[in-house]
């Protein structure tokens, strides 16, 4: 009990506080234009986020799609399963 | 030859008889497929204590790869990603199982008793899910990773799973083709 956090360390509540996110994971199924398409209809994306979205998940292999709370992000996941993207969600790395 | 259509906001599909059958044939597999560990309620289901009694039931993450695929786990961490199941997978295979007995009725009703070779009418959200499934569904079976045309091309005519590579295709183009329509 008696470990003190520095100055330097990330706090309790920095940690807590961190928000919640919804990746979006590549396959080699999905249509692009499917995906796109998915994104819009879910997330409101404009056209140009939504392609620039799909593209980051086909290149880079995952993309975050949303942020915030834990209970918005598992709602958000639940939506994409039943679209049949492949979705998980997380921690934000970034602090 | 298999169409989509659209008139304002009115879907509909042409296909042969025969395009029919091949399309009933995997919905019902997937239908069947879904229903592992379902069992036939004699009470109503939408009476609140089933509902209660009926999240008690054990749900564990799926062995079939095509049910791993359709019904995925949402989190890296399996107790987590279980709990997430425990919770809304019911719900997920329920939206499934429902979106594809309706399009087993529209295609029954064309094939059993219906001259004109169009299903009219259709809810082309629902459609466009549910042959997003059936296409997950056949690269899990085809071990698709992404150079599947190559694949497909170079195929012998003679093997049996060539047939199931050009079904594979055939849903994506028509896919395409409602996704064009929809965001026309």
């Amino acid at each position: 009990m008696g470990d003190t956090l520095t100055d330097s360390d990330i706090s309790i509540e920095q940690l807590l506080e961190r928000p919640w996110v919804c990746i979006v994971w590549d396959d080699p199924v999905n249509l692009m234009s499917y995906v796109t398409f998915v994104l819009i209809k879910l997330f409101g994306f404009t056209k140009e986020k939504a392609h620039d979205k799909m593209m980051q998940v086909h290149i880079e292999g995952k993309a975050v799609v949303a942020t915030g709370s834990r209970e918005e992000m598992e709602h958000h996941v639940q939506a994409l399963h039943e679209h049949g993207l492949w979705a998980t969600l997380q921690r934000d790395d970034k602090i | 030859m298999s169409e989509f259509s659209r008139i304002d906001e009115t879907y509909s599909l042409s296909l042969s008889i025969d395009e029919a059958h091949v399309l009933i044939n995997l919905v019902e597999q997937l239908l069947e497929l879904l229903g592992e560990g379902d069992f036939q309620h004699h009470y109503d289901e939408s009476d609140p204590f089933a509902q209660l009694m009926a999240m008690q039931q054990e749900v564990v993450a799926p062995e079939d790869p095509v049910l791993k695929r359709l019904l995925p786990n949402a989190y890296a961490d399996p107790e987590a990603a279980d709990d997430f199941r425990r919770y809304t997978e019911p719900a997920l295979r329920r939206n499934k199982q429902g979106s594809l007995r309706t399009v087993r009725e529209e295609l029954t009703v064309l094939v059993d008793n219906d001259e004109s070779g169009v299903i009219p009418n259709l809810d082309a959200q629902m459609w466009l899910k549910v042959i997003n499934d059936l296409r997950l569904a056949l690269s899990v079976r085809l071990e698709i990773h992404g150079e599947s045309f190559e694949i497909f091309e170079n195929m012998p005519d003679e093997d049996p799973q060539k047939g199931i590579y050009a079904v594979y295709f055939w849903l994506g183009w028509l896919q395409e083709s409602l996704l064009e329509l929809l965001t026309q």
